[in-house]
Formats: structure tokens, sequence, C-alpha cells
């Protein structure tokens, strides 16, 4: 459920009056179409973290994150003879976590979706989204479809790091909430349409500090879109998603209030073969076992939990891999939040898994205007 | 002798306040002069600064095309070239709001997803910049226009940008300037795509903003030069503050020098009254003498006095300063607007470092002006500081070498400048000579006008006596000749330019009717007319023939340069542009057939081009050498003009819209008749139709515009000039109390000893006007053939305007006639008793 810059910018949005589609629990699914950008939403968005490394017998270990947000101005673009006329905002995030050094480097785009800087497909092509790469860059950053899962690639020669990474279901779509509708809270309407594929075999090339390497590992990716998904007094989220050894994969949300309660949860466990089993906040529970201050903004973050499904009999530890995975936004001042790698081990210390974690609201001001 | 300083200090200033306050008045207007021109001065380059700021943040570079656009497909080169931190593209548009009294709003097209100012933003709101994305026509103007303009947010205006029309909607109001002071109150912030798609044109920028990665620009500038190619420049901060100011600097210069002549006059005023404080304190200063005081301690304690009443010169003259500054700015601001086609000024900036300047400007002139009389009465001996008799007249055979040395002076700067002539400012040093010889010719004409054979007894004597009191006199006739100076010479330069500006007009503008978008100032494509519309003129009833005049701005010898593209309506139409020497037929058959470029004479002078040589212009196609056929006289302000056919542009520059047409009428049609039935049939068309004679007339007024500054500043050196003579006056009626008790004790009536000083200052008062009459027409003289072609290059025909002069010699005559009636009346009141027996 990584809906955080694209919820952030539709808030800012609040007030305005345009025709926006509500998400529908009754909504009629259609793939590979449903993977390109469904227009008449305000806001949605294509999610992929993973773990990769490098082949060889001390191999490199890294996590990815890559992020493309369509953000709706409006549901249809202004009859106006300008190329700078555009219907949707598009914005990027990628991160790499290199995880033998520590190091996790953030960067971002935001551009508005026009010719000129980035686009959303209409399903004629492979192509599902494209946009120019931060400042500085050349090339492009871009998302296709290839038939049995996503191709991906981002680079910020600035900063120094790219990745072009092919990955291919072996798992779903699995539908997170009955038929794909997210419920996020109380508020009527509160949802989205959500699905994902949550294991993706992945390979490809991660170039970072100026050397490249060929890496290959699974990834976990959501799309999920919706006119309005955060209620007024919710403040952002802890989100976790878990892939265990055994194959089976979890994922598990919970929504804060401003006083730092939890508002709304919900979560999806999918089996090895890909069944879901939906679980009611009742049914979970989730404890935070240490905190990280952020050196950048003086956030802090809870940093290793321990997590329970007693009806699935898991009780699991949950621990980030680099502390400091926090992602600093420069294009929308204020924005800060935690997305990184995490390792999943039994109370005893065995591995069982590994996965991502995003955390949300815990940065001072993490709700920019657009 | 610090006891005695401040023990007597509150006594000496009552007792002489009148003094004191002429002094202080004298400091105040040189202060005021000085700083209310440095404050307009500034202003008028922060201006351009503003809008810029306010919604540009602080650009480390500017991407710009060259011919004033660039394509955007730029953009994406510009954002993805390493080292480039951000970009932002921006879209300007001088815009005209309809049924409002020429009002141009300056809008600014921003990327309101991704802009550079997040400040502006803030401003803004989260939700109010969202609308400006997504509601038509949205705006955010400032709340003074919008006070000013009675708006309110969710008002709609009808706004125009050439043949353009649409309708706007006051989105939000946003007080810019919190984000800057600089920032214009017409400054108006849309989203680019909203400004474009209204009223712009798609596919252009006007400028691309970049921040830099690292903090080295000059390898970023670089790269950027060679990646984006020659048709567009790339800027640094500094070089677009510098082209702004080199644009004003002319216009700037010229203020400067004309305050700094009120200061120097002022400072003449000072030394005036001080020497009349001083001469009150013979007595006093002699008894100090007499009881050990040294004359280190005299000085200091007078100096100290200077200093304390120049302080509360600057004091008054810096209030006053701003308060002229505030007075004038419109009239400045309308010349930068539409003249120079810059930014108006809407708020004044004051670096505290100008009102330092100013405050030692008027410390300076202050001590200055006091320290001659000063050092003079030191060096007395006590004896003679005691005896009531006043300085002997020791100089008055001195005339004769100080009129050698001023034509000294004058000859020297003369045959310097046969070998400086290169040297831009050399006709600043040549006019700083001249008023620096003008009171050494002083004396002699005092005498001189001593000497005039004149009836009366009273008048008569009031002249012969000048002469007599020579060291005060000469340097009140000094201040007065230089002021005079100053006004004539500015008024012949003036009046010979406007004459000639007249002359040009009349052999420039021909046709009947000129037409242009309500938005021209906007300068770019957009301002154009459009085909059909020209077509439609062109069918009007009566037209016989029509000119076309496309507009360029071009880059030429790494300079911007404006390029026009006329094509004439009638044959021999090229006429209108005199040329000021050659063959003309065979210039204008050159430029008709050969597409060759007629030169402005303002450009071919700071260029050195001839007739025969070539012009460089940078093309789309690289740089085109284009052969000049003749040089015209050109009166426009700025880096310069050059003419070329319709045809040559298009063929240079590719086909571009057509900015203003000139219909000419056949025989016998009434002008009148046809623009009203123009402005009836294009009523919603955003146009503006003149006649010759409306257009020339608002030239003229955009002329006397233009030098209403210098006037005030002229009036102001002679409101310094004449408030001399009422102190030099005073100070005669002191000096002479005792020979006027003796003329009264010798039967003389108080009515003769008033026309006696009426005498004096008519004395002055011609002393000076002649004086200043020779300066004057010298001072034009450098005006116009030296500084005037050195910084605007053109030619002014000197015309003499015998009736202006006359009525300023006898306004300055009656003034000190005027000025001369209170002293008069004061030195006609001395009672006989005054006689004392020493000065017997």
């Amino acid at each position: 459920m990584p809906f955080l810059a694209g919820t952030l910018i539709v808030l800012s949005l609040l007030g305005t009056t345009l025709d926006w589609k509500p998400a529908r629990s009754d909504y009629t699914w259609s793939f590979p179409q449903d993977h390109w950008a469904r227009n008449g939403y305000r806001t949605e968005w294509w999610y992929f973290t993973g773990h990769l490394r490098t082949r060889g017998e001390t191999p490199r270990r890294f996590g990815y994150q890559f992020t493309f947000f369509r953000v709706g101005l409006q549901p249809t673009a202004p009859p106006l003879d300008s190329a700078w006329t555009a219907r949707d905002a598009i914005m990027g995030h990628a991160a790499v976590t290199d995880l033998m050094n520590k190091r996790h480097l953030f960067t971002e785009i935001l551009y508005r979706a026009t010719p000129l800087l980035g686009q959303f497909g209409d399903g004629s092509s492979s192509l599902i989204a494209w946009s120019r790469p931060p400042a500085g860059s050349s090339g492009r950053w871009s998302l296709h479809w290839n038939g049995k899962g996503f191709d991906l690639a981002a680079s910020d020669e600035g900063r120094d790091f790219s990745f072009r990474l092919t990955t291919r279901g072996t798992k779903g779509p699995v539908f997170q909430g009955p038929n794909g509708y997210s419920i996020k809270g109380g508020d009527e309407g509160a949802a989205s349409q959500y699905y994902s594929f949550t294991r993706m075999a992945t390979g490809g090339r991660v170039s970072i500090g100026g050397e490249e390497h060929a890496v290959e590992g699974v990834s976990w990716m959501d799309k999920e879109f919706g006119s309005n998904q955060l209620g007024a007094r919710q403040i952002g989220w802890d989100w976790f998603s878990l892939q265990l050894d055994d194959g089976r994969d979890l994922m598990l949300y919970l929504l804060r209030d401003r006083r730092n309660r939890v508002d709304f949860a919900n979560g999806t466990l999918i089996s090895k073969e890909g069944r879901t089993r939906y679980l009611g906040p009742e049914e979970w529970s989730v404890r935070a076992t240490g905190a990280w201050a952020s050196p950048h903004n003086g956030a802090r973050y809870p940093a290793g939990w321990r997590l329970q499904v007693p009806g699935e009999g898991l009780e699991l530890m949950v621990t980030p891999e680099v502390p400091d995975s926090e992602n600093v936004s420069r294009l929308l001042p204020g924005l800060a939040y935690w997305e990184g790698p995490v390792r999943v081990e039994t109370p005893s210390g065995g591995s069982i898994g590994q996965g991502y974690v995003e955390l949300t609201g815990y940065a001072e001001r993490s709700r920019p205007a657009l | 002798m610090r006891r005695y300083l401040l023990h007597t200090l509150k006594t000496r200033l009552r007792a002489g306040r009148s003094l004191y306050l002429l002094t202080i008045f004298g400091v105040a207007l040189g202060v005021a002069s000085v700083l209310s021109v440095q404050i307009i001065n500034l202003s008028a380059v922060a201006a351009f600064r503003g809008a810029l700021r306010a919604v540009g943040s602080d650009a480390d570079l500017t991407v710009r095309g060259l011919n004033r656009t660039l394509p955007e497909s730029l953009f994406p080169e510009v954002l993805a070239t390493r080292g480039v931190r951000g970009a932002w593209p921006v879209y300007r548009l001088d815009v005209a709001v309809k049924g409002s009294d020429s009002l141009l709003l300056e809008v600014m097209g921003i990327d309101l997803i991704s802009p550079a100012s997040r400040e502006s933003l803030e401003l803004l709101g989260r939700e109010k910049a969202s609308e400006g994305l997504t509601q038509p026509g949205w705006m955010a103007v400032t709340p003074e226009l919008a006070r000013v303009q009675g708006w309110s947010v969710g008002d709609s205006i009808e706004v125009s940008c050439g043949p353009r029309e649409a309708r706007l909607v006051i989105g939000a109001l946003v007080d810019f300037a919190r984000v800057t002071t600089l920032a214009g109150a017409k400054l108006a912030v849309m989203d680019i795509s909203q400004v474009q798609g209204l009223l712009g044109r798609p596919g252009d920028l006007h400028e691309i903003h970049v921040e830099a990665a690292a903090e080295d620009r000059a390898d970023l500038k670089a790269l950027l030069e060679r990646r984006l190619g020659p048709s567009v420049e790339v800027l640094t901060p500094t070089q677009r503050e510098d082209e702004a100011a080199g644009l004003l600097s002319a216009f700037r210069l010229n203020l400067t020098a004309l305050s700094l002549i009120s200061l120097f006059v002022g400072s003449f005023v000072v030394y005036t009254s001080s020497q009349a404080l001083l001469v009150r304190r013979r007595r006093e200063f002699g008894v100090l003498r007499a009881v050990g005081a040294t004359r280190a301690q005299l000085l200091g304690l007078i100096l100290f006095e200077a200093a304390l009443v120049g302080a509360l010169g600057v004091v008054l003259g810096t209030g006053l300063g701003y308060w002229a500054a505030r007075a004038n700015v419109d009239a400045v601001s309308a010349t930068l607007t539409q003249v120079y086609l810059l930014n108006e000024i809407t708020s004044l900036q004051v670096p505290p470092w100008v009102y330092l300047a100013g405050a030692a400007a008027g410390m300076g002139a202050a001590l200055a002006g006091t320290l001659l009389p000063a050092l003079d009465l030191c060096l007395s001996p006590p004896r003679s500081l005691l005896s009531s008799r006043l300085l002997q007249e020791r100089v008055r055979t001195s005339a004769i070498p100080l009129a050698l040395a001023g034509t000294g002076i004058l000859a020297m700067a003369a045959a310097w400048y046969r070998f400086a002539a290169d040297w831009r400012p050399a006709g600043f040093v040549l006019g700083i000579a001249l008023l620096m010889a003008i009171p050494l010719f002083t004396p002699i004409l005092v005498r001189a006008a001593s000497l005039l054979p004149l009836s009366g007894l009273g008048v008569r004597y009031g002249f012969r006596s000048l002469a007599g009191r020579w060291t005060t006199t000469v340097f009140t006739a000094s201040s007065l000749a230089i002021a005079v100076s100053m006004m004539v010479g500015v008024t012949l330069k003036t009046s010979s330019f406007r004459e000639t500006l007249e002359v040009w007009l009349r052999t420039s503008v021909q046709a009947d009717i000129y037409v242009k978008t309500e938005s021209w100032r906007g300068r770019g494509d957009e301002t154009a007319l459009s085909p059909e519309l020209i077509s439609r003129l062109s069918r009007t009833r009566d037209v016989v023939a029509l000119d076309r005049y496309r507009r360029l701005t071009v880059r030429s010898g790494g300079e911007r340069i404006f390029l026009a593209g006329v094509e004439t309506g009638l044959p021999g139409g090229e006429a209108r542009f005199p040329l000021t020497g050659g063959d003309p037929d065979a210039a204008y058959r050159q430029f008709r057939e050969e597409g060759a470029t007629l030169v402005g004479e303002t450009l071919a002078r700071r260029r050195g081009l001839e007739p025969g040589a070539h012009l460089p212009l940078v093309t789309p196609d690289g740089e085109r050498r284009v052969p000049i056929a003749g040089i015209y006289y050109d009166y426009q302000p700025g880096t310069g003009l050059a003419v070329v056919g319709l045809e040559t542009m298009e063929r240079l520059f590719g086909p571009g819209p057509v900015h203003s047409v000139a219909l000419y009428l056949k025989p016998g049609a009434d002008t009148g008749e046809t623009v009203d039935r123009l402005r009836a049939a294009h009523a919603g068309d955003s146009l503006l139709f003149r006649s010759n004679r409306k257009l020339r007339q608002e030239v003229m007024e955009i002329f006397d515009q233009t030098f209403a500054v210098t006037r005030l500043l002229q009036g102001t050196s002679l409101l310094i000039a004449v408030a001399g003579i009422i102190l030099t006056l005073l100070v005669l009626a002191r000096e002479e109390s005792a020979e006027l008790a003796l003329y009264r004790s010798l039967g003389a009536r108080r009515s003769q000893l008033f026309r006696i000083f009426v005498g004096k200052g008519l004395g002055m008062g011609v002393a000076g006007l002649a004086l200043g009459l020779a300066g004057g027409v010298l001072l034009a003289g450098i005006l116009v053939f030296v500084i005037n072609r050195a910084y605007f290059g053109w030619t002014i025909q000197v015309y003499w305007p015998w009736g202006t002069v006359l009525v300023q010699s006898a306004t300055i005559l009656a003034a000190a006639v005027l000025a001369s009636l209170y002293p008069a009346l004061a030195a006609s009141r001395t009672p006989a008793t005054q006689l004392s027996r020493e000065d017997l």
C-alpha cells in the first residue's frame, strides 16, 4: 500500500470539485489492461521493491525501490494549445540500498505529464509510463509491461546510481482486499483499487558509485488507484511487504491518527500457490522493538518490530537492513519517509524471509503542498 | 575651549538662526538632489530584477533565445545537461487589460507544479496552486494592483495580447513583495500552460532558469552554450543586471551629473552663509585669540559648528530627497517603460549605503564650503579681528589673473580632449573643467558689472559697490552663474533635441494612420497582427497603400540589437529613413534590390559601421553578414536599430508575423474620420489606431516626460543659487551696517538704501546671468556634440531657443530682484546710531 506521495499530493487538491471516479467494490478488472494508467481516478501508482544480489561466492546485496505516481490534475486535459497543458503530473521515486556498505541512495522526479517531460501509455504499446530523469541526467525513466512482468529503468547521474531491471511474475496478480477493493478507513469512500505481484523473479543491472553489477533477485509490485483514500485525521502509515522463505507472502498496513494511534489496519496473507487470506486487524499485531532518529530532520521512526499472526502460527522479528533508509525529498520540501529493506527472522534469530517496510508521517512536515 | 563651545552654542545658533537655516537649506537641497537621483537610479535597475526574482528565485543561470524566444524543445536538453540541479521554464507576456487606461500586466507564466520559487508558492497556498493548474484563466495578482483596480478574488477581466484575447480570473492575491521587495505591483502569475495557451504562442519559451549543482557556474555555462548551440545565450545574474544597467547607463549618468551640480551649487551657498556667520563673529574670535585661543582651536570650533549645521542639512536633505524620489518616480518610470521598454518602478529601493553617500556628500559640501572663510579668519591677526573694519579687499587686483587661470583651464581641457576624445566619459571631464572655470571669471564680470553706465543713484551705486565686497559677491555670482549655465546648457540641448526630433518625425512619420496591438510593448511575436487583420485593413475604404513592419531582437557583434523588417507600400517609401550622408538613391536601391541594411546612427557610431561595410547578424542558420547601404538618423535609445527589407528578414530569420502596419489614405480623405471608422470596425480587436498627428504628439509627450526630472534638477540648482543671493545681501547688510549708518547720518533716505541693495542683487544677477549664458552655450556644446554622441550617438541639430532663454533670463533677474527685497528692507532700516567712533 505504498500510496505515499501520491496521496500527499491528492491532499493538496482537496477542496477542488472535479469529477473523479471513486474506487468501487464491484470494479471489473481486466488484465493486462489494468496495468496501464486508469484515467479518471485522481491518483495511481506502480510500486516496486526488491532484494537483489550479484552472482558469485561473495555476492553484493542490494535493495531497490522504484515508483511512478500519476497525479490527476483534472479528469480531462483543458483544450489549450500548449505543450505544457497536462491532465496529470508524473512523479517518480527511486532508491538503491547497498547492504554491504550500509548506504541508501534516493532520487526523484516531478514533472507535468507532457510529451516534453514524461507521459503515461494508453495501452497501445508496452509503455506504461516514462519520464525525464532528474535534472542533470540524460536518458529516461521507464516502465513497460513485457507480457509476464515489468521492465523498469531509473537513473540519476548526479547521485551516481541507476538500475535497469526485468521482472517476471511467479505468483499473481493477487487482490489486496476482496476484488481488489482496499478500504483505508472509516470515512465513506476511503478506499482504492489495489492488486499486487508479491513475488517476481528479477534480473538486470545495477550501477552504483561508478560500478555496474549484474544482479538477480525477487521483487514485489503493487498497483493502486483511486480518488479518495486517506481520512483527514490520518497522518501516516506503517506498511509491511514480507516474502517468507516458505513461499508465503504477507502484506500488512496500519494507518495512524494524529495522536499516533492505529486508526485503521488490514492485511493479506498470500499462500505459496497464490491464494489470499484477508486479515482483519484483530488477527494480527505489530509492536515496535526499536527506534531510529533521522540525522536529516530529527524525525523518530520505529526500527525493528515483533509481528504476530497467531492464526497462521507466525511470530516474526522484522529488522531494518540499513537504519538510515530515509527518503528525503528535495522537490517537495518537508516530505520525508522511511522506505527500506528488512530481514525477517524467528524470535530465536533464524532467517525466514525478507521484505520492505514503509513508514510515513513521522517527520514533522510530511504533507507538503504540491 | 570645549566648554566654551558648548556653553555658547545655543546662543550662537539663536543669534544667527536665519543664516544657519539658509545654510541648512543649501546643504539639504544638495543632498536631496543627489539622494533622490540615486534612489531613482537604483530603483530603476532593481525594477528590472524584481519580477524575475519574485517568481524565479535566484537562478544561477538564465538561458535565453537570441531572438527573444527559444524553442521549448530545448528545455529537456537543459534539464539533461550534467551539472544542472534544476531547470524551470518561463513564459513572459505584457498583457493589456481592456477597459483600463493602458494598463499592462507583466504576466509570468511559470510551472506551478514545479516552480522555481517555493516561497511564491507558499504564499499562494496549496489549494490556490491547484486552482492555478485547473481553473481556466486563473491568475494571481498583487493586492496593491487589485486595490487600485478594484478587483476581488473571483472577478473576471478581459485582456489582450496582440490579436489574442482572453478572459482571466483573479484567482489569488499574492504579495510577491514578501518574496522580494523588488517585485512590481503589476506582476501577475499564471501557470505556463494557461499563458501560452490563452495568450501566447505554442512551442516557445522566453527563458529557462537554471540552478547549478556545483558552485562553479562557469563550467556549466560553457557546457550549456556548447550543448544548446548558437541560437541561445546563457547569462549569469550579473550579466543580466549589467545588461539592464548598461541600457540605462547614459540616462542614469545624466541625472547623476545634474544632481552633483546641484550639490556643487549648494556648497557655494554654504560658503556664503559661513562667511556671513563668521563675519558676525569676528570680534568674538578676536577676543578668543587675544585671551590665548590657538588658531587650531578656532578652526576646530568653526568646523564643529559647520559639521553640526551640515548634519542638520543632511537630515533635512535625506527626508527631502526621499520625498523628491517618490514624487518623481512615476515620471522616470514612464520613461523606462515607454522609452527603454523595461519594467516600471513600483517601489523605491534604498540600500543603506545610498543614505551614507548622501550624508557624506552633504557633510563634505558643508565642511568644504566653510573651510575657506574659516581659514581666512583663523589666519587673520587678532588685532584685525577686533577691529570693526572688515577685511580689506586684497584680491581686487587678482580678477584678471583669475580670469586668465579660468581661460587656462578651458584651454587645457580642450587640448586634452583632442587626445582623449575616444574615451567615453571625456565629455564629463570637459563639463567639470567648464564648471570649475566659471567661478574664475566671476571677479572680472563683477567688476565689469560695477562699471555699467547706469542711471539712478541707488541702483548705480549698488552695482558699483559689488566689487567692493569681492569675496562675498563673487561666490554668490559664481553659484548663480553655474546654475544658469546648467539651465541654459540643458535648455539649449533639450530644445535643439526637441526641434531635431520634430523635423525627423516629419520625415519619418509619413503614413496617415498607424496600427499596432494594445500590448505592443511586449515586443515578441505574440504581439503581432494577424494576416487576416492586415488583409482587412488594406481593404478599408480610402486606404491606398500599407507599410508592414516586423521587429526582432537579434544578436549582432556580441550584443543585442533591434532589427526591423520593413515593406513599404508606396514607391520610394525608404525615404522615411533619412540618411546621414552619401548618395540616398543608390543606398535605397541597394536596400530595396540587394537585401542590404540601413543602420541606425546610434548603432553605427558605437560600432564604427560605415556604408560599404557589413553588419553581422546571428540567424538560426549561423552568422550572416549583411551589406550596409547607408546610415540613417535614429533617435531610439538603447542598443540601436538596423532596418532590412521584410523579404530579407524572412530570408535570414524565416517567416514571421508583422507587428505593426502604417496606412496611407487617398488624397483628400479625412484621417480623423477614417480612424474613428477603423476603431468602430475593430472594436473587439484590441488594436491601437493612431493618426500621424497623434503619433507625433505622443512621441513628443514621451520626450518631454523623459526630461521632466532634468527640469526639476535645474530648478533645484536655481533655487539654491537664488537663496545664495538672499544670503549674500544679508551678509552685506551686516558687513556694511556702519557704512549704511554713515549714509543715513549724511542724509541718505531709506528708499535710497533700499535701492542700493536691490541694485546689488540685480548686479549679482546680471553678472551671474552673463557668465551663465556664456557657460551655458559652452555646456550645451559639450552636451550635444560630446556627451550625447558618446553615450547616445544621436545627431542633434543646434537650434537657438531665443524666446525660452529670454524668458529664463528675465526670470533670473526678477528672482535676483525679489531675493534682494528682504535684505534691502533690512539694510534700509539701519539706524544712523550704528555709526561708531571707530568706524569714522
